[in-house]
């Protein structure tokens, strides 16, 4: 693979024409894309055999969690009116810090996307109403694994107690099995 | 305000005997002669080293050598605002500026002082204007700069630094930014002061006597901060402000390099492991 072109924030990478499009880590100005990240040039061919230009840094870029984004939580305290959670990862992006976040009782049963706003000064406002969104891991209160049996209920495998979590159909994409 | 009160202080009228050493006299025949100490040009800028990449906990750091000037800077973040009352859907920079308590000819305090605050203000006011903040929304970047030796110019040595971390964190920008100051007497304007050069507001209190620092973005050619101290015939405070830009152009190659020096650093050691 041929070295790849190094860029520096503020540097011109091309004109901006018919054919070319600015992706992640450039902005376009005065006709001309530029390159806002220090990391390198990369191009993808689109299939309308337009390119788009992007610039990658090496390690995870810096994510912040955005509207309409699948993030990755651990719960951390429970309350009838809604859980404090702390958002571990941003779509398959480990974050470094953890951010907080909130999820409220009537986001889990609904199953309509109401507009959700960012959040306020506390902490993000997270939903699970989707199929594939929910519950993951849960441990039980005898402390083993709990084995999910339908979309609201858990089995815990030492007592056979089954409690109610609302269940994530997790996306084949998302899963990455330790070893491969 | 927080003062220091578990430190045991001299007697109140001791003082430090380096009062003693600076002549004045010598110090103002410096500048009117028109030739510098160390022999540069009216015009001329301290040669630079500049490094990124050189604090490995933080997201990105970097250092600076202007000659006796040395400055290191590290970058945290985006991480989460904790306080309550700054929320905003913009993302918010801060930058923390102070004196390492050996680098100036007289003991710093350990805690920020007033002069501190005040560069700490002036750095976060010239690199806002070129981090993209709607990249980070409800998050914050933190830029502390800490200057090891102080023989002139840490704000624009820290302007320069602090950029410079910035891209090695990261952190989206428009333009990187380049400060350069300048010494400005009622004859002649001298580029990148030194501690004895530079403006001090209780020896040189003649008109005619300033400085200024300012901080360019060289790819939009545009002035991110410009400040300035002291009395000056607007002439002469042109002249400096056109000489700044013009240096800090020149000196824009030096930070790309650093900058890409360091992306190309971390290519290479990430295909090793």
């Amino acid at each position: 693979m041929a070295a790849p072109t190094i860029c520096v924030p503020g540097q011109r990478i091309c004109r901006l024409e018919e054919t070319c499009k600015q992706g992640n880590g450039t902005y376009p100005r005065n006709g001309y894309i530029y390159s806002s990240l220090a990391g390198y040039l990369h191009t993808f061919e689109d299939e309308d055999g337009k390119s788009l230009i992007e610039v990658k840094t090496q390690e995870e870029q810096n994510v912040v969690p955005s509207v309409d984004a699948i993030v990755t939580t651990r719960i951390t305290n429970v309350n009838p009116r809604f859980c404090k959670c702390l958002i571990l990862s941003v779509g398959k992006i480990p974050l470094r810090e953890p951010f907080r976040g909130q999820i409220r009782k009537e986001d889990v049963r609904a199953t309509e996307k109401d507009k959700l706003s960012l959040g306020d000064a506390h902490s993000y406002i997270l939903s699970t109403a989707e199929n594939e969104l929910g519950v993951v891991i849960a441990t039980s209160e005898a402390g083993a694994t709990l084995e999910p049996i339908s979309w609201c209920k858990m089995k815990c495998p030492k007592t056979m107690a089954e409690e109610f979590r609302k269940v994530a159909k997790v996306q084949p994409k998302y899963v990455q099995y330790a070893g491969t | 305000m927080p003062t220091d009160s578990r430190r045991i202080n001299g007697p109140e009228d001791s003082f430090d005997p380096s009062v003693l050493l600076v002549d004045k006299k010598t110090r103002e025949k410096i500048l009117r002669d028109g030739k510098r100490k160390d022999g540069r040009k009216p015009e001329q800028v301290r040669p630079i080293f500049l490094k990124a990449g050189i604090i490995s906990q933080a997201r990105g750091s970097a250092y600076i050598e202007q000659n006796e000037t040395k400055v290191m800077c590290a970058v945290y973040g985006p991480r989460e605002v904790t306080k309550k009352e700054e929320f905003s859907m913009k993302g918010q920079l801060t930058c923390e500026f102070k004196f390492a308590t050996f680098s100036c000819r007289v003991r710093r305090q350990y805690q920020q002082d007033n002069e501190e605050r005040d560069y700490s203000c002036q750095l976060q006011d010239a690199l806002e204007p070129a981090v993209r903040m709607d990249k980070f929304p409800k998050a914050q970047v933190n830029v502390y700069v800490t200057v090891l030796q102080n023989d002139g110019s840490p704000l624009a040595a820290s302007l320069t630094c602090a950029s410079v971390a910035l891209a090695n964190a990261g952190i989206e920008m428009y333009d990187l930014v380049v400060g350069c100051s300048a010494r400005i007497t009622p004859s002649e304007v001298f580029i990148d002061p030194t501690e004895s050069e530079d403006y001090k507001a209780e020896n040189d209190n003649e008109a005619g006597n300033g400085s200024v620092t300012l901080g360019l973005m060289p790819s939009l050619n545009q002035v991110s901060a410009i400040t300035s101290k002291g009395e000056v015939e607007f002439e002469l405070l042109n002249k400096g402000t056109k000489q700044c830009v013009d240096v800090c152009q020149k000196l824009y190659p030096v930070l790309q390099q650093a900058v890409a020096k360091a992306v190309e650093d971390r290519l290479s050691s990430d295909h090793v492991t």
